[in-house]
Formats: structure tokens, C-alpha cells, sequence
């Protein structure tokens, strides 16, 4: 009598094991798709903001044409990575956005007009902003995924990762060689500043 | 050097530890004062009758706390709500990280205190709420402000005033019932003669008085110590989502270096903030003993953690 109680109730703990296994990798699937969708919906923002900038600032910036066809030219990446929905197009165009914003700064910083000018200051907050929006964005897609593969991977859960064969999830993709994964020499010296 | 991961586990870890000890005394002092009821009322299961009644006053005691903390504390402290035109910084920084916690973007308040503090309140994250003086606003910059609300935001993932409030229930059931067995002694209780010849009900009562007399501030301490554990896993938890610790560490030296008092702060909303709003008069002889009786680890202490993970 009483083993078929502990039975029962060591069955019902194993159900309740299986069940809460499952959903966190259904649960995991779903919550990383739509981080994916996160990132896409920040690039949108940014993307949107760049011919904000365009506008208010194009009167000053006569000579500076390059920059401004390397913005055309980012805006629409970002558009295609957006409608693709693929992860790493999106991650590709972010990174693209990332890197001109440096370019930005530095045509602001010579400008004294443009930098007094409130509504660029405005859009570079805004656009400072996005761009943290979409590193925290893609840093939810990294956590996601880990959690879901270490899960996948680990002694009891991966008995039903292979069982309803879960399969491993990308994410976001990062080349394991290359020149960014080397150190130079002289990149590991103190850079000298002079004032 | 640790691993944020690593920390993160550890943390949750040692909390779980104390949660359980907690659990275990509180089980063990209701156990015994009810056993010490039980010889007094002269009836056995006497005692649990008294445990419910105790158990539902102290929790409705902390309900109406609990469901109502978001606007209790917003009205105690007198915050007005965020916009995001007036307050970029704070209502941005709020706004990226819970996007990258995964949480809905929780209610933003600012407290009009030159004090720099932030505190976070809400039974669970849909009803969170995340209250920042204007103090931290103008003192801190990003990078710091986004360390403090990372802290906060943890609190919120991790459900601590859901934590706290049960603990507090916990400790107030023992207290009632530890006062209760004190004060029914001066009523008598039964005959002395009825007692005579049961050496277990007078051990049981001895002990029951000892727990009565001792549990409360026992488990009020084991309360604090659960407190300064959360602390420090939220700590870690903003780390792992701003992965900055330089960050935090540079807000809490601020936020501690700051000698200013927040007028908006009282016992009661005490525990809630990033930092003590009442700051440490006492310093080192007596610090490890007076640390017993705070709600937050030391700065010093905190920082000496975080460092560990820069």
C-alpha cells in the first residue's frame, strides 16, 4: 500500500519534471524570438532617426557629402536586415550603424554651429540611445540562447532536449578567428596622450 | 576575479541557504511556543488553532503592505511620475535595460531630494515600480546611473519584495506568539495540580518560554541577513546586465561619499533603497556587531565584491 503511494508520487514528480523541462525550452524558443524581433524593432528606431539628422544638419554640412551617401547607404541594410528577420543581418546592419557614429561625433565636434544647435544634440542622445537599446537587445538574444544551450546540454534536462529533440540555437554569431581575436603588438602598450 | 555566472549562482546560492535555515527556525520556534500553548491550554492540538489565528493577523498585517506597497511608498515619499522629455537620462536607462532583463519597463518615479538614493518596489515586475531622487539624477552620469537602476531592476527580476514580505510575515507570526505565551501566563492558565507528574510538559513549557522569549529578535535577525543577501545578489545581477561593474562601483562610492540625509526616507521605506538612506554613525569596533542590525552590507563590502568581477 504504502510503495504504491510512493510510486504515485514519484511519478507524479517526474511528470511535473517533464512538463516544467519542456515548457522552459518552448518557453526559451518563444522569448528568444521575440528578442530577435527587439532588435529588429530598435534598428527600425534608428533607422528612422538618421534622416532626422540628415535634415537638421545638411545646411551646415555642404563639404561632408561622403558621409551622407555612407548613411543612405546603412539606412538601407538596416531596411532589408528588418524584413529578412534574420539575426545576424540585423546584427551585421546594428553594427555597421555602430561604427559611423564615430564619424558623426567627430563632423560634430568640428562644427561648433552644428554642436551648439539643440535639436542635433537632441537626435545624438536619441541616437546614442537606440544604439545602446539594440547592444541590450542583442545581449537578451546572447542570454536566451545560453540559458537555452547550457539547459540543453545539461545532465537531466538534455535526457528530453534529445528525447523531443530540442536542437541547439545560434544566436548571434561572432567569428571564432580572425584579426579581431588577435593582439598586436603594439596594441597592448599604454597609449601616449598629449595635451 | 569570478565569473559573473559564477556569482550569480553562488549568490543564489548562499540565499537560498539562509532562506532555508530561516524557514527551519521559524518552524521550530512555532513548533515549541505551540507545544508550550498545548501544555498550558491543557489540550494537545490546542496550540495549532492558535498558530492560524497568529499566522492570519500577521498576514493581513503585511497583505495590504504587500498589494499596496507601489502606492503606499510613492505617497510616503512624495514622487512625482517620470517623463521622458524631463528626465531622458533616467527614464532611457530604465527603458534599455529592462529590455535587456527581458521585463516589462517598470512605473519610473522622481523623489524632488538632493540626497542621491533609488529604491525599487512592486509586488511582482508587471507591478514594479523604480523611484530615483533627483539628486542621483544630477549626480550620477550614464554609465552609473545605469549600474543603480541594473541594481534595482535584479531586485525586480527576483522578486524581493514578494521575498521580504513573506519573511515579514514569518517573523511577525513568531513574535505574536511568543508574545501571546508570555502574556497568558499572568492569566493563569490551568491548575497547577493538573501539571503535577508530567516532567515532558514542564520541559516543554521551559523550552517554549525560552523560544517565546528569544525568536522574535532571532528570526528579526535572520530577517536582516536574508536582506543583505539579496542585496549583494542584486549587485551581481546588474553586473550581468550591464556587465560594467566599474559602473556601480563609482554610483555607490558616490551615492555613500554623499553626506546629505534623504528627508524623504523613514524607518519603514529604509530597507527599500540602494543605499541605507540612514548612514553608518558607527565605524569599526563596533561596525561587525552593528552590521547584525542593518538591512544593507557595508559599501565597503559590496564594492570589495564587484571589484572582483571587474
Amino acid at each position: 500500500m504504502i510503495l504504491t503511494w510512493i510510486l504515485v508520487i514519484a511519478l507524479i514528480v517526474v511528470v511535473f519534471w517533464v512538463f516544467s523541462t519542456y515548457n522552459f525550452f518552448v518557453g526559451s524558443k518563444a522569448r528568444i524570438k521575440a528578442a530577435v524581433q527587439e532588435i529588429g524593432n530598435q534598428l527600425k528606431r534608428q533607422s528612422d532617426l538618421i534622416p532626422n539628422l540628415e535634415a537638421s544638419t545638411k545646411g551646415y554640412l555642404k563639404h561632408e557629402t561622403g558621409i551622407f551617401s555612407k548613411l543612405t547607404e546603412v539606412r538601407k541594410s538596416v531596411e532589408s536586415a528588418i524584413k529578412s528577420q534574420d539575426v545576424q543581418k540585423m546584427a551585421d546592419a546594428g553594427s555597421k550603424v555602430a561604427s559611423l557614429l564615430p564619424d558623426i561625433k567627430v563632423i560634430m565636434e568640428s562644427n561648433p554651429e552644428i554642436k551648439g544647435s539643440e535639436v542635433v544634440v537632441k537626435l545624438m542622445d536619441e541616437l546614442r540611445d537606440t544604439s545602446d537599446k539594440i547592444m541590450y537587445a542583442r545581449r537578451l538574444v546572447i542570454d536566451l540562447t545560453a540559458d537555452y544551450n547550457v539547459k540543453r546540454v545539461s545532465i537531466q534536462s538534455s535526457f528530453i532536449a534529445n528525447l523531443l529533440k530540442f536542437d541547439e540555437i545560434t544566436g548571434l554569431i561572432t567569428p571564432q578567428e580572425g584579426e579581431h581575436v588577435e593582439v598586436k603588438a603594439e596594441e597592448t602598450k599604454t597609449p601616449k596622450i598629449s595635451l | 576575479m569570478i565569473n559573473i555566472y559564477e556569482s550569480v549562482s553562488a549568490n543564489k546560492r548562499k540565499s537560498a541557504v539562509i532562506i532555508v535555515f530561516f524557514i527551519i527556525f521559524v518552524a521550530l520556534a512555532i513548533y515549541f511556543i505551540s507545544q508550550a500553548f498545548a501544555v498550558y491550554l491543557g489540550y494537545q492540538p490546542g496550540g495549532l488553532g492558535i498558530v492560524g489565528l497568529s499566522l492570519i493577523i500577521s498576514g493581513l498585517m503585511s497583505l495590504v503592505g504587500y498589494y499596496y506597497s507601489d502606492k503606499i511608498v510613492l505617497t510616503i515619499s512624495g514622487a512625482r511620475p517620470a517623463s521622458r522629455n524631463r528626465d531622458f537620462e533616467f527614464y532611457t536607462v530604465a527603458e534599455n535595460l529592462s529590455i535587456a532583463s527581458g521585463l516589462p519597463k517598470p512605473k519610473l518615479y522622481v523623489i524632488a531630494d538632493s540626497a542621491p538614493n533609488a529604491f525599487a518596489t512592486g509586488r511582482d515586475p508587471e507591478h514594479a515600480v523604480i523611484c530615483a531622487t533627483t539628486g542621483l539624477l544630477q549626480k550620477l552620469d550614464r554609465t552609473e546611473l545605469e549600474g543603480v537602476i541594473g541594481h534595482e531592476l535584479s531586485h525586480i527580476k527576483n522578486y524581493d519584495s514578494r521575498l521580504m514580505s513573506v519573511v515579514a510575515v514569518l517573523v511577525g507570526t513568531v513574535a505574536l506568539l511568543g508574545d501571546w505565551l508570555i502574556r497568558i501566563r499572568w492569566f493563569g492558565g490551568r491548575n497547577d495540580s493538573d501539571r503535577e507528574g508530567n516532567q515532558l510538559g514542564a520541559i516543554m513549557l521551559i523550552v517554549g518560554i525560552i523560544f517565546a522569549i528569544l525568536s522574535p529578535i532571532v528570526a528579526q535577525l535572520i530577517q536582516l541577513a536574508i536582506s543583505r543577501r539579496r542585496e549583494f545578489l542584486a549587485d551581481t545581477g546588474s553586473v550581468a546586465l550591464t556587465r560594467q561593474p566599474s559602473g556601480l562601483i563609482s554610483a555607490l562610492e558616490k551615492i555613500s561619499r554623499d553626506t546629505e540625509p534623504l528627508e524623504a526616507a523613514n524607518k519603514a521605506t529604509a530597507h527599500l533603497y540602494i543605499i541605507n538612506p540612514f548612514k553608518g554613525k558607527t565605524k569599526s569596533a563596533v561596525s561587525t556587531f552593528s552590521n547584525l542590525f542593518n538591512t544593507h552590507p557595508p559599501v565597503e563590502e559590496r564594492i570589495k565584491a564587484l571589484r572582483q568581477m571587474a
